[in-house]
Formats: C-alpha cells, sequence, structure tokens
C-alpha cells in the first residue's frame, strides 16, 4: 500500500449514533453534500477533494464497514436509513445533497423515497439495489475476494497503490471478511431491493444516474432500468471507467458538482 | 482410564467415482458439477457402504456415525436421516448416532420429529448432533451464513422446547414462531437421545456444549487443539454446573489395521491422499462464507488450512491430526494414550478412508472387531478390577 487512501483535508470525528460509535469524514465547506460509500472504501476518498471547493462535503463511514464500528443488529436497508436519520439530525443536517455510490446508492434512494423533503438533489453513482438478470454482475458473493478488485475498475493503476502488497496480506484479508459478513446481513437472501421499485416514483427531487460504461459489477444497462421508475432522472455515462467511475474519471466528479452547483 | 470403552464407525459415504479431469476444479464441492455424478455407480456405493455400516455393528462396534454434507463428492448423505433410517432394520445392537443434520438448515420442528422417529423406530439407539456445519453448507443452502450461529441455537433451543415441555406450545424467536409446537412422536429415551455438539473447534460452540451440557466431538483440529478443547470444555461445563463425562468427548481417528505396520501403510495411504486432497478440497472462500466466522477465526484458519483442504503430506497428516495406521498393537497404544491424553474413553473410528475399496475396509473392521475393539476392553476392564480392589 503506497497511498493516502484518505487525504489529510478531511476531518475526523466520531459521533455517538443511537450507541453506535461513528466515524465521519469531513471537508469544505458550503452547502452539505453527504457521499454514502460503496461495499467497500479502502480505495479512499480522494476522487471527493474538488468537491470541497464548493461544499462541506460530509463522508460518513457505514456502520460494519470502514472505520466504523459494528453493530451485528443492523440486517436490513431500513436499519441504515434510521441510522442515517440519528446520524443528520445530530449533525445538524436538516436539506442536503445526497450522493450514493453502488450500496450507498441503494441506501440514498432508500433513504430518499422515505425522506425526500430533506434532499436537495439526489445522484446515484452505478447504484445497486436493482434485480439484474446477467450473473455474476451484482452479486459480489460470487466473486472469489481476491477477484473483486480487478472487477472494480477499467484501469487497474486506478487501485493498485490502495492494495496490499502481498496479495495473502491477512490484516487486509481479515478486514475484508470483516465487512462481508456486515454486508451478508444487508443482502445474503436478496442481493437486491425487491420492494424499491414499487416506491420510486417518490424521488421527486432533481436526480442524476452516473455510470462507468465499463461497469463489470453493475452493468450500465440499469440506468434505464433506474431512470424507468424516477419521475425526473439524468443520465450521465462515462467512457473508459468501470465501477468506480468516480476514482476513475474526474469529469464524472466534474459532473456531479456541476449537478448540485 | 475409567469406565468402558467406546467405538464408533463413521462413514462419510464418499462419491468416488471423480471425473479425470476432476483436479481441474479447484473445489470437489460447492460447485463442482454434479454432472459428474452417475446414479447407477450411486446405487451401488449405496449398496456398499450400507452394508459396511452394518458389518461394523457385526463385528462388535458400539455405534454407527453418519452426518450431512451438500453439493459435494464428499459424501452421498445430504439427507443422514435417511441413511439412518435404512439401517435401523438391520443393525441390531450398535447406537445409530446421526452427527448430524445442522438444525438450522431445516425446520426445527421437523428435525425433533424425525430425530423422534429414528429414536422410537430403533427402540431408543439413537444418538444426535447439532452441528452448525461447514462454511460449504451455507453456499448450498438458502440460510444467512451471517445469522447462523443465532439461528443455530434458536433451533436448538426449539428442539429442546420439543422434547422436554408438554405440547402444545408456543415460541416466539427471532427466526422461528411457532403457536402449536406439539411434534408427534416423541423420542423413546427420556428426556431426550444424548446430544452432542461437533465443530472445529470455534469458541463460540463450546460455549454453547458448555452451557448445554451437551457433548462435543471437535472434528479436523489438529491433536494439540483437540486437547485444549477438551480442557476448555471441561471448565467452561463446570462453570454451567454440568460434569463432562469421559464418553461426551468422542475423538475422531482416522484409523486402518493390517498385519504389519508397512502393509497397513501401503494399502491406506493412497486412500489417505485422496481424503486429504480430492475429497476434502475446498476453496478457502467456500469454507468461510462471510459472517461465518470471527475475524480472528478466519486469520487463524488461514494457516491451516493449507494443511487440511487439498494438500497431502502423510507425515505431516500423521503429526498433526489423529491418525493411527498401523498393526493392531500399534493401533491400540496409540488410541489408548490419545484417550488418556484427552480424559476420553471414546472413539469415533474413519475407518472407510477416501476412495478405499470395499475388501480393506471389511478388513480393517474385521480387525478392529477381533483385535483392536476386544483388547482395548479387556484392559479397560482389567484396570477397573484393579482399581476396585
Amino acid at each position: 500500500m503506497t497511498a493516502t487512501a484518505f487525504p489529510p483535508q478531511f476531518k475526523r470525528e466520531t459521533h455517538s449514533v443511537n450507541g453506535l460509535n461513528t466515524t465521519v469524514l469531513t471537508a469544505g465547506s458550503g452547502p452539505p453534500l453527504v457521499f454514502l460509500h460503496g461495499a467497500g472504501i479502502w480505495h479512499g476518498v480522494n476522487f471527493a477533494l474538488p468537491w470541497t471547493e464548493k461544499f462541506r462535503v460530509i463522508i460518513p463511514f457505514h456502520p460494519g464497514l470502514g472505520e466504523a464500528d459494528d453493530d451485528p443488529a443492523m440486517t436490513d436497508i431500513h436499519d441504515y436509513v434510521m441510522h442515517y436519520l440519528d446520524l443528520f439530525d445530530t449533525l445538524g443536517l436538516e436539506k442536503l445533497n445526497l450522493v450514493g455510490f453502488s450500496l450507498g446508492g441503494w441506501l440514498a434512494a432508500n433513504f430518499a423515497v422515505g425522506h425526500g423533503h430533506r434532499v436537495e438533489r439526489l445522484v446515484l453513482v452505478g447504484p445497486a439495489g436493482l434485480r439484474g438478470k446477467e450473473r455474476p454482475k451484482g452479486d459480489l458473493f460470487l466473486l472469489p475476494p481476491e477477484k473483486i478488485p480487478a472487477m472494480l475498475v477499467s484501469n487497474f493503476d486506478v487501485i493498485k497503490p490502495f492494495l496490499p502488497d502481498n496479495p495473502n496480506d491477512l490484516d487486509f484479508m481479515g478486514a475484508r471478511y470483516r465487512e462481508g459478513g456486515t454486508l451478508a446481513r444487508l443482502w445474503w437472501e436478496h442481493p437486491y431491493d425487491k420492494k424499491l421499485p414499487r416506491y420510486m416514483h417518490r424521488l421527486t427531487m432533481p436526480t442524476l444516474l452516473v455510470w462507468g460504461d465499463e461497469d463489470k459489477l453493475i452493468p450500465p444497462a440499469q440506468a434505464q432500468i433506474w431512470q424507468s421508475f424516477i419521475p425526473k432522472a439524468d443520465i450521465q455515462i462515462f467512457k473508459g471507467a468501470g465501477h468506480l467511475v468516480l476514482d476513475e474519471k474526474r469529469e464524472a466528479v466534474d459532473a456531479v458538482q456541476r449537478f448540485l452547483s | 482410564m475409567d469406565g468402558t470403552v467406546r467405538f464408533d464407525f463413521m462413514h462419510f459415504m464418499p462419491y468416488v467415482h471423480l471425473p479425470e479431469n476432476h483436479k481441474d476444479y479447484k473445489s470437489t464441492w460447492v460447485d463442482f458439477p454434479n454432472k459428474y455424478y452417475d446414479p447407477k455407480k450411486g446405487h451401488a456405493l449405496y449398496q456398499r457402504y450400507l452394508s459396511e455400516l452394518v458389518i461394523a455393528d457385526q463385528v462388535g462396534f458400539d455405534a454407527v456415525v453418519v452426518n450431512e454434507h451438500h453439493n459435494t463428492a464428499y459424501s452421498m448423505m445430504a439427507a443422514p436421516n435417511l441413511i439412518a433410517a435404512a439401517v435401523i432394520p438391520q443393525i441390531k445392537n450398535a447406537k445409530i448416532c446421526v452427527w448430524g443434520t445442522p438444525p438450522n438448515l431445516e425446520y426445527p420442528n421437523r428435525l425433533a420429529e424425525e430425530y423422534a422417529m429414528l429414536d422410537v423406530m430403533s427402540e431408543g439407539r439413537l444418538e444426535v448432533a447439532f452441528p452448525l456445519g461447514t462454511g460449504m453448507e451455507y453456499w448450498a443452502n438458502p440460510i444467512n451464513p451471517a445469522t447462523a450461529r443465532d439461528r443455530h441455537r434458536e433451533a436448538i433451543d426449539i428442539i429442546l422446547q420439543a422434547w422436554t415441555q408438554d405440547g402444545p406450545t408456543t415460541y416466539y424467536g427471532d427466526f422461528y414462531t411457532y403457536r402449536y409446537l406439539n411434534p408427534w412422536p416423541r423420542p423413546y429415551q427420556k428426556p431426550y437421545p444424548p446430544c452432542y455438539i461437533v465443530g472445529t473447534g470455534s469458541q463460540e460452540t463450546i460455549d454453547l456444549a458448555a452451557k448445554l451440557g451437551f457433548g462435543y466431538s471437535s472434528v479436523f483440529v489438529t491433536k494439540q487443539r483437540a486437547l485444549e478443547l477438551n480442557q476448555n470444555l471441561r471448565r467452561l461445563a463446570a462453570e454451567h454446573g454440568h460434569h463432562i463425562r469421559p464418553e461426551q468427548l468422542p475423538v475422531q481417528v482416522i484409523a486402518y489395521v493390517a498385519e504389519t505396520k508397512e502393509k497397513a501403510e501401503q494399502e491406506a495411504v493412497e486412500h489417505l491422499r485422496y481424503f486429504f486432497e480430492d475429497a476434502l478440497r475446498t476453496t478457502p472462500t467456500f469454507l468461510a462464507p462471510p459472517g461465518y466466522l470471527s475475524v480472528a477465526e478466519l486469520k487463524k484458519r488461514a494457516a491451516l488450512a493449507d494443511k487440511l483442504h487439498g494438500a497431502f503430506n502423510f507425515d505431516n497428516i500423521n503429526e498433526s491430526f489423529f491418525v493411527a495406521v498401523g498393526t493392531a498393537d500399534q493401533v491400540v497404544g496409540q488410541l489408548e494414550e490419545w484417550g488418556e491424553r484427552l480424559g476420553t474413553n471414546h472413539f469415533n473410528i474413519l475407518g472407510a478412508i477416501g476412495n478405499m475399496p470395499h475388501w480393506k475396509v471389511v478388513k480393517n473392521l474385521n480387525f478392529f472387531g477381533q483385535d483392536v475393539i476386544p483388547r482395548m476392553r479387556g484392559r479397560a476392564a482389567a484396570q477397573r478390577r484393579v482399581a476396585a480392589e
């Protein structure tokens, strides 16, 4: 590992949310932009630095992932929605811009379906949560852990600095295994959300769908499916990018910023 | 050693006709294509394996042991209760041990019913174990590995309630709701058949066995770890007010007896190789589905996995695990030593090793029946007499 996943511009705050220690990264000033990360956050948040010029960027670690504590009692996406209601209240965020990537996209969509009056604008980046037809796309559990990193990107060099030199590094393996347990509680039975499409008509805020055209985990063809359920959503697809489109393409980061400004 | 000596014969009933290209597959579990299963060959194997359980009873084993695995050539016992039901009418003396169906992979009331049926059918000769199941079972069954332990506990709780309280009762749990828990029939043995936890040594499973006062059978753990686990269980069970008896701690031993040590090794080693290299071949991901192990346990096992699953070195295996291959004298000596060290008089013998042919299994069973078992019983009885005087 040679790179800094969490640049020093981000301050770490720890909040007790319903008894659970939750670490939050914050940087910048301006209107609040909450970024909900994906199923892994070891590749860091360097991509988010440009947003800090215009926004107060807030990146919480989801319970059971990254630097957050575990809470084995959180077993479905609505537990996470409730967790974020508590956290946003703690942070005094009445209205916010919500950007969710992958698992965080699924979570953001669920939050916005229930609490749309608090979400000014919604960005879903390669969101998980809808039932895909292709296999093994969208089901991380069908992939051996050692094969996952390469599936995330078009250009492996982008994430290589965040991976251990030794592929059998026990600490890295253990950290990912712990996160796998969190994800299994969330979506082992159904790696998709059966109910979400039924309520997506409630996403009446301006919404942007962002995808990499080489996304090997969740195919960009899913963008149209999301769009068909949402009253007004634009799609922006970026060429030469995989699932981690924000890490791979500065243009995607800028497009999100323009949409939110 | 005090008390009597108990010998079980355990069979895995492997499907041994692997295709020539089977080494191309990283695992003979979970995703090993079932197109390679030939039911005609499977039929012949069932006939043969069932007969071997019956022979074990005839030569003097105290129990036969079956267990459950899914999606694998390692074992053809996806439903071990079916095997138990098939042998009950043919086995006259031995106990029937179903060690067992993971109770969280089955409806708990149904498992309580099936075990009670077997206990009644066998006139009280059933013993059961409540394994959590290997990691591989959670890739094959629609049960969440991350909540498997909680579900396992709740399922056992329901089964014990069904066996100890007059029905109908109710149960409102995290995983199961019963408005009329009232299974018919009820167990022949009172309050219920002897129960064990079978496991590979997770602290969580030891704690559970200690709390319930169940026996514990560690499987596929090193000799050193088996010793620690038994000591741990005795201590923890005592804290819960349970006294663990020696026969509650069966030690699993891979054993083969022949006329000479050389002959025994010559006849057994290739099947041991098959067992470890081919039958147990699986992947780290299949062994540890997400949430199935604690992170500490995962790291601990990463070191052992290479030794156990898919690589074979007879000396290593011999050194690390309970493997007794030799003359009757030598095997008796080893079993007595291990029994002494582990504080058990209960030996669970894996005597049908890997793809061993029928004649070798029968030869092994006969050596046990004629030499090993009577000799150890005689010596234990002599020791009891000395102790009594």
